[in-house]
């Protein structure tokens, strides 16, 4: 059985699964946020149920809302705690130690390996680096996992990532993303399989890359996206694992669908063009081109290690006149880390504008939305029409070290020709 | 043997979640009346007026790849289409989030390889439900999909994900649930 079979027959009590079929699993935690919560607690009281399966097993974020941007949301935030409240959630991340859920989900250790945890945002695909199950749900099944401890899965096809090569100067985990989107397309062929990397090149990548390239296998239609536990995971798991868990991989006869080889070395930085993600080239092609704001942050590229190679391009440099850049830490840890270290300070002295952790204008609705004619250089996860804000604005998505860069000149800049 | 008939109405590859129920509308209690009114506002500028889609009277929905797409959990797309009059929506294949939802709400989704490109919108479908054929009675087509599987069949006759755990609730099956 592949990793994900493994977890799938584990957790629900079988030996041996067999993708295609349907299976009630056990949780090992739950997450939802501001912006659904309040539903999913609503559909926990209609099926007559005024508790949690376990309290301290129902993660509870603010990452939607928070600040507040309109009275509505307020309120809505308000209506939120209270519900939170009188849950008695025992872990509860709101606004002065809140961050994006996914981020908490791992950084706070609420994800373990060979376990299966669910959250009522697509980006659940996260979890999948700690070589746990991470799954998107709708606030129904947030509802019955809260209630029960379970979820209905379908078994997905496995399909294996296997990468090699080296990682070349100012390349990172969002590069390959990108390229792995610009190679599968966005047309169905890996929609509800679950996606593992392996290989070398993933052995080198620390656990912010190895996020970065979880969470956007539910941008290529993926149930999910999983690397198995290895020492970066054993490390990074050190003191924040809350619970015990052990080592788990595939067996060296698991069956895949498809295996695809992609060479790291060949991967350089990577540029999706407005409205489609799959609508990838390389930067070459779009070097030059001229854009006015600039975003990082977002449950894809707001970590520690994203703000580190930002700070490095940036140090002793001015953000161009014509474009304003916003930089969003993905949590309140990350952001004190970040603020530790010196990196927030390089960035406010070139030029950037430091905002609270939270979804901020990836998801447009507040935190520096786009209007109209504007053009976003983002290290988020989407570019749709209308997703930051306006329906006339373009996004194009690259990688932190190709929006610091080229926020310096003001266009589209390659940061290994960049002079640093 | 349960038959179902009426007209489709074809959609073109990707149609987004995000445009069955745009933005304004994510955060509206789910309820099939209400979120009616406006679904695919911004799939088809026809349909960006209130009960737009609704008042067309189509039954089933034919598409086809990575239908409600764009990852977002969002229920609303599931009871807006069912509010709608939809009773089921055949497409070559479905965002998993909705094709979750769809199935945890009771509206068949579909599976059934090329079908968009043999319908016009306005065509009169026959869907065959335990066989899986789908006839075409406007040109004539017949079209085998993926049979419904016994479990959604269960969720669906419960009236959705909700009353079966109500039920198994109830009944104290619920931790049997493997």
């Amino acid at each position: 059985m592949t990793i994900t079979e493994k977890i799938m027959a584990r957790h629900s009590g079988r030996d041996k699964v067999v993708p295609g079929q349907l299976v009630w699993t056990n949780i090992h935690t739950v997450m939802t946020m501001d912006y659904l919560g309040k539903q999913t607690f609503t559909q926990l009281h209609k099926l007559g149920l005024s508790t949690v399966f376990d309290k301290a097993r129902v993660i509870c974020v603010s990452d939607h809302l928070v600040p507040p941007p309109t009275p509505a949301f307020a309120t809505m935030l308000n209506e939120w705690r209270e519900v939170v409240k009188a849950h008695d959630i025992t872990h509860f991340y709101d606004l002065g130690r809140q961050g994006i859920a996914h981020q908490i989900m791992v950084e706070q250790g609420h994800v373990l390996p060979g376990t299966i945890s669910i959250g009522t945002d697509s980006h659940a695909n996260t979890y999948g680096a700690v070589g746990a199950v991470g799954n998107a749900i709708g606030v129904t099944d947030a509802a019955v996992a809260m209630a029960t401890g379970k979820a209905w899965f379908r078994v997905p096809e496995s399909v294996k990532f296997h990468i090699t090569g080296k990682w070349q100067p100012w390349v990172m985990a969002k590069d390959l993303s990108l390229h792995i989107m610009g190679m599968m397309h966005w047309n169905g062929h890996l929609i509800y399989k679950t996606l593992e990397f392996d290989g070398p090149a993933i052995a080198e990548l620390d656990m912010a890359g190895r996020m970065t390239l979880c969470n956007m296998t539910v941008d290529l239609g993926a149930k999910n996206g999983i690397i198995a536990p290895d020492e970066v995971t054993r490390q990074y798991l050190s003191g924040r694992a809350k619970g015990d868990w052990e080592m788990i991989a595939s067996d060296p006869d698991a069956h895949y669908e498809a295996v695809y080889e992609v060479d790291v070395t060949k991967v350089g930085p990577t540029v999706a063009l407005p409205d489609k993600l799959d609508d990838v080239v390389p930067i070459e092609k779009v070097v030059g081109r001229k854009f006015n704001k600039a975003f990082v942050g977002t449950c894809t590229n707001g970590r520690v290690e994203d703000l580190e190679i930002m700070a490095k391009i940036l140090q002793g440099k001015q953000i161009h006149r014509d474009v304003n850049m916003i930089i969003v830490p993905a949590s309140q840890t990350v952001y004190l880390e970040a603020l530790k270290k010196g990196y927030l300070q390089t960035l406010v002295e070139a030029g950037a504008a430091i905002d609270t952790p939270s979804c901020a204008a990836c998801a447009g609705i507040h935190t520096g939305v786009a209007g109209d004619g504007d053009i976003v250089l983002s290290a988020g996860n989407r570019n749709m029409k209308g997703r930051m804000g306006s329906k006339n604005a373009q996004i194009y998505l690259t990688s932190p070290a190709v929006v610091a860069a080229s926020a310096v000149r003001g266009e589209i800049t390659d940061p290994r020709t960049f002079d640093v | 043997m349960t038959t179902i008939k009426g007209n489709c109405w074809v959609a073109s590859d990707y149609v987004m979640a995000y445009d069955i129920i745009v933005q304004q509308y994510w955060t509206s209690p789910v309820d099939p009346t209400e979120n009616s009114k406006w679904v695919m506002a911004g799939v088809h500028e026809a349909f960006n007026r209130e009960n737009g889609f609704k008042d067309q009277g189509y039954t089933f929905i034919v598409a086809a790849h990575n239908f409600a797409g764009g990852g977002k959990s969002i229920e609303h797309v599931i009871t807006g289409l069912m509010g709608a009059g939809i009773q089921a929506v055949f497409a070559d294949s479905f965002a998993r989030l909705q094709f979750r939802n769809a199935i945890n709400y009771g509206l068949p989704f579909i599976t059934c390889k090329g079908i968009a490109e043999h319908c016009r919108t306005g065509d009169e479908l026959e869907w065959q439900v335990e066989s899986g054929e789908i006839h075409n009675l406007t040109n004539g087509k017949v079209f085998q999909s993926i049979p419904v599987a016994p479990f959604v069949s269960e969720v669906a006759a419960a009236g959705g994900l909700m009353p079966f755990i109500k039920q198994k609730i109830a009944d104290g099956s619920i931790h049997q649930l493997s």
